[in-house]
């Protein structure tokens, strides 16, 4: 069949397609509808944040000062030499010819010949790390920005620096950017109290972009004070709010720059000549007594000195420390690994961090309580052989072991120190007799303080609860009682429990800054100070600003928030309780060792205090006192008052020496002492660890301090300064 | 040849909304440029190819089409062997061979190749517009189609073999393709793709249609990331665009290949959609003016000429604004007298040229 065709009779074919083209544009305009008008701020947002780019402009971090004005740590200048690859010439020899004679200026390889897998090698570093040559990190950083400039080598010496700044014409592309970094003068010495910085930890990232920080750049404090005043000292990001292209090429300000505001500037209580004294004794007398055994037997040591009427700490030395200013820039793997893994923990502040039994520093406490609970009397004479025989007993029907309980003197003299009075308990430091003074001693001290009121009493004192110093870690020590050690080690307590805690020993921990607050409390008449190390804090243009700290929440506020925070800027002596008016000890009843809460709270009578202090007085004054030797206080010219110990512990080293066992304990040793006594304005004290004998190893320590303080006030005096 | 009595009915309408077109585009290509230096010279090229084309329209048109359709053969060969020769010398640009470097301007004879398949495509259909609708008849076409299509598959260049292919069946449907065929056409068509997509395209291409099924929300670069940035600018134009050389995803360079397979995309960002709207009625303007040129034409040669020039421009340009729109996935077809680039406006210009002659011709002399 034969058909005829034409395109006018079927003219419905052209229709069709005519439709299918309308129905395409049809679908084009409302895409476009949908697009540019119904999700048309979606893009345009999108379009926005494309084009605009928020640069963070660092503030300058606070400057810490000592007492006395002196630099603890600062912002110094820091040169990288940095390349834009986009400002680079456009001829590869120009280029080649620029990294060879930057390479022989600095000293950093050209890093040609340019292979795929030397850059790949790149990648895996942070910048400036060794390795990777000029054309390696400038590859890299062309492939992201290449506007942006690629630091090839970090801190470069101001020399090197200079001399590329004037060649900056025949170099496009090359130029130096000054990086602040943190510089500790003193380093080593106020490590312990100034601590470090490192960079914003990823928890905290979000917080701190908020308020304008860049993730890669600042920096945030790590430890001691750089943490505990870290709002304070970081000040305000600027901003800059610019238009960039896709290259990343910076075109112009879309807002008015908003400037940086500095951080504020930190005065501290310390007084770094008494810190730099306190080391030296310290390192002098770990050091001559090691070399006296011949190995290294004292591991480690804590000095502190403070006003204890005002609760300024003026020095708070350890050893051993650690460099801050090696983690200043950042923080190398290997020597941070290094202080971690030293077991003498160099980056805790041991001070406030690491917990000790006290040993008779404790005594003390059992010496208040006992007095002020009429355990004993002034006039009371006790019975002070150098051996006891004590029943142990974990509950009342239990019939009991009969264990010996030793003075110190025994070894030397087995008769101990016969028959002497409350005053010179504390003055010798007869064990003995604090035994018999907390436990009881039948047909002597009928009831003993006992664990519970002597709990309260060590708390007065300052033990068992953080101190809320302006320092982070701060640990709290522990005074036991019946119902922790049930908990914690699922055992009845025991008399043998209140015969060991009466002299620090057994389950009591303390914290060397615990071990002055409880002297100072005393040497203070009852007042407990507030520890500080914050003086002062003032603003970029000298103002001194009023803040308080808040102990719990370790924050920093400009009216004190909570009943617990404290004024730390202006200085004023803030005073956490007063044990002669503030009723702050619990009555209890005790029958036969076994006491009862009555409800009622009382106050430490002032006598007491003032007979504790005396005891103090006579461990120097007397002819046996455990402060009246060579090297401690034996004829001092300045009235001093003060308390050893000399604390048995066991640790990994004991024990694998098999010397955790009866008479066979190495022994810490402590020495606190405060001065002048009627009026004190410094109290020192001293731990070293493994040391031995507290009056034989620690007083000297705290004999050279105290020699150092008089030292410098005598000095600031005749320079005309008044007070202490 | 130029004889004036013909001038009468030439289509001024047509000729002028293909110079505002061209114009438009060279100022959008001018603004698309964006400060790069390496592209700092494409205007005033494009104003030297349009003013080229200008003269190639009224050549074109003054010789009857009818002569072109006899001579379609000679074209066809020498089309052909363009093509080889493109294969054998051709500079490799984009990763594809496309181009012929002569020693002032690069020639795509790509562009060329789908006039000459639209005259051949017309005088077969014309020749045999009287015998059945065989299969014969089809497979016949399709020959002239695929003969040109295939070299061009090799080059590779997928999109311009689906453009031939378009063509053909949009002018096999007009000279009456029975329902039966169509329907196996589409089955057949069905199943090379499929075929096609698993074992014969190019990797590139088969990445491409994946990215646009798939894409991925954080690509930096590659087609996603051009799209995104294309969506970004036409999206944030708004009513009236963000104004001539402000649009700030054009002027700061987020969007990719912005003065060629994107600047629908930089026309709705700097004139909103109120631009990309009348850009669109240009086109269909030109469109039909094209189809109206076919309507009146006096024989079926002239009627299949015109078509096939409105089946290539609409085809083109739905592919380029439909990638724009982010509705198919990217393909390199430029948007019609609009895009930048030398060959395919002279082609297209050839193709006006062809549909003026015929709209010329389209009554007896009146004397």
């Amino acid at each position: 069949m034969r058909r005829t065709f034409s395109v006018r009779s079927q003219s419905w074919r052209g229709w069709i397609v005519y439709a299918l083209m309308g129905l395409v544009f049809v679908i084009f305009v409302v895409r476009l509808f949908n697009l540019q008008i119904l999700q048309g701020e979606t893009w345009t947002l999108q379009a926005e944040d494309n084009r605009t780019e928020t640069i963070s402009i660092p503030p300058q971090r606070g400057i810490i000062y000592d007492r006395n004005g002196y630099l603890l740590a600062r912002n110094i200048a820091s040169y990288n030499i940095v390349i834009t690859p986009a400002h680079l010439p456009d001829d590869q020899a120009d280029i080649e010819r620029i990294y060879r004679e930057l390479s022989a200026l600095s000293g950093m390889p050209t890093g040609f010949p340019l292979t795929d897998e030397s850059i790949e090698a790149a990648k895996l570093l942070r910048a400036c790390a060794p390795g990777p040559g000029i054309a390696q990190w400038v590859a890299l950083g062309e492939s992201n920005a290449p506007y942006d400039p690629v630091p090839v080598q970090c801190n470069v010496s101001e020399e090197v620096a200079m001399t590329v700044r004037e060649r900056a014409v025949e170099w496009p592309g090359v130029d130096i950017a000054i990086e602040p970094v943190r510089d500790y003068p003193t380093g080593t010495l106020t490590a312990n109290l100034i601590g470090f910085l490192g960079p914003i930890p990823a928890v905290f990232s979000d917080y701190y972009e908020e308020l304008g920080f860049d993730l890669e750049r600042d920096k945030l404090g790590y430890s001691g004070v750089e943490l505990a005043m870290d709002e304070v000292l970081l000040g305000v990001p600027g901003r800059r709010v610019i238009e960039v292209d896709v290259a990343g090429q910076e075109l112009r300000n879309l807002e008015p720059p908003v400037a940086s505001v500095p951080g504020n500037n930190v005065v501290m209580t310390i007084d770094t000549r008494l810190q730099l004294a306190a080391e030296a004794a310290l390192r002098t007398e770990i050091d001559s007594w090691n070399a006296y055994y011949g190995f290294n037997r004292i591991s480690s040591g804590v000095v502190i000195a403070m006003n204890p009427q005002t609760g300024e700490i003026l020095a708070m030395v350890q050893y051993p420390s650690y460099e801050n200013n090696r983690l200043a820039r950042i923080i190398p793997e290997y020597y941070y690994r290094q202080l971690v893994e030293d077991p003498r923990h160099p980056l805790l502040n041991a001070a406030i961090s690491a917990e000790f039994p006290p040993g008779s520093v404790f005594k003390l406490s059992t010496a208040t309580g006992a007095l002020n609970e009429g355990v004993v009397t002034l006039s009371q004479v006790i019975e002070a052989p150098g051996e006891l025989l004590l029943t142990e007993r974990y509950s009342p029907t239990d019939p009991g072991n009969v264990r010996p309980f030793r003075d110190w003197i025994f070894d030397d003299n087995p008769a101990g120190f016969g028959t002497i009075d409350f005053l010179h308990c504390i003055a010798y430091s007869s064990n003995v007799c604090f035994y018999k003074l907390g436990g009881g001693y039948p047909g002597e001290i009928e009831e003993g303080l006992g664990i519970l009121r002597l709990q309260q009493y060590a708390r007065a004192l300052g033990y068992d609860r953080v101190s809320g110093i302006e320092l982070p870690g701060e640990a709290s020590g522990l005074i036991p009682d019946p119902t922790w050690k049930r908990i914690n080690r699922g055992e009845n307590w025991s008399t043998g429990d209140t015969y060991i805690a009466s002299v620090g020993q057994g389950y009591v921990l303390s914290t060397p800054l615990q071990v002055m607050l409880s002297g100072a409390t005393i040497a203070n008449d009852g007042i407990a100070v507030q520890p500080t190390v914050i003086r002062e804090i003032l603003d970029g243009e000298g103002n001194v600003l009023e803040l308080y700290w808040n102990p719990f929440a370790h924050t920093v506020t400009s009216l004190p928030l909570e009943p617990e925070s404290y004024q730390i800027s202006p200085f004023v002596p803030s005073i956490r309780w007063d044990i002669t008016t503030d009723p702050i000890i619990e009555d209890f009843l005790c029958v036969d060792g076994y006491c009862e809460p009555t409800g009622l709270f009382k106050i430490v009578e002032p006598w007491v205090v003032e007979s504790v202090q005396r005891g103090m007085r006579l461990a120097v004054t007397e002819p046996l006192g455990t402060l009246n030797r060579d090297f401690s206080f034996q004829n001092y010219p300045i009235a001093v008052a003060g308390k050893t110990g000399t604390a048995e512990y066991c640790d990994d080293v004991a024990l694998a020496q098999n010397r955790c066992s009866f008479g066979n304990w190495p022994t810490h040793s402590w020495t606190m002492a405060y001065a002048p006594y009627d009026n004190p304005e410094v109290i020192i004290v001293a731990f070293l660890y493994n040391g031995g004998e507290g009056g034989v190893v620690a007083a000297p320590v705290v004999r050279l301090v105290m020699d150092a303080y008089f030292e410098i006030r005598a000095i600031d005096i005749a320079q005309g300064a008044t007070g202490p | 040849m130029f004889r004036s009595s013909y001038w009468r009915h030439f289509d001024f309408w047509l000729l002028g909304m293909v110079i505002l077109s061209m114009v438009f585009g060279i100022a959008m290509i001018r603004s698309a440029i964006a400060g790069n230096e390496t592209l700092a010279e494409l205007p005033s090229r494009q104003i030297t190819w349009a003013s080229l084309g200008f003269v190639v329209i009224l050549i074109v048109a003054g010789v009857d089409y009818r002569f072109w359709g006899g001579a379609v053969k000679w074209m066809y060969f020498a089309i052909v062997l363009f093509l080889l020769l493109l294969y054998f010398i051709g500079g490799a640009t984009f990763g594809a061979v496309r181009w012929i470097e002569t020693g002032l301007v690069s020639i795509q004879p790509t562009e060329l190749a789908k006039i000459v398949v639209i005259l051949a495509l017309a005088a077969y259909f014309a020749r045999y517009y009287d015998e059945p609708r065989t299969w014969f008849w089809l497979l016949r076409s399709l020959l002239i189609a695929g003969g040109i299509a295939g070299f061009i598959y090799i080059q590779p260049n997928l999109s311009n073999v689906i453009v031939i292919l378009v063509i053909w069946g949009a002018m096999a449907w007009i000279s009456g393709l029975e329902w039966r065929q169509l329907i196996v056409i589409l089955l057949v068509g069905l199943v090379l793709g499929v075929v096609a997509f698993f074992f014969f395209i190019e990797d590139y291409q088969q990445a491409r249609i994946v990215t646009f099924l798939f894409p991925d929300p954080d690509a930096r670069h590659g087609a996603t990331y051009n799209v995104l940035q294309a969506l970004t600018a036409l999206g944030s134009g708004g009513w009236a665009g963000r104004g001539y050389g402000l649009g700030t995803q054009t002027q700061l360079r987020f969007m990719k290949v912005r003065h060629t397979d994107f600047i629908f995309s930089a026309i709705g960002e700097e004139f909103g959609f109120i631009g990309a709207v009348l850009v669109i009625a240009m086109i269909g303007f030109i469109i039909y003016r094209c189809l109206r040129a076919a309507r009146l034409a006096r024989d079926p040669l002239g009627t299949l000429i015109s078509y096939g020039v409105a089946i290539l421009i609409f085809f083109q340009a739905a592919v380029n604004i439909a990638v724009n729109l982010n509705l198919i996935p990217v393909t390199g077809l430029p948007l019609p007298f609009i895009s930048y680039g030398g060959s395919g406006l002279l082609s297209l210009m050839i193709g006006i040229g062809l549909v003026e002659s015929v709209v010329m011709r389209h009554k007896p002399l009146d004397f």
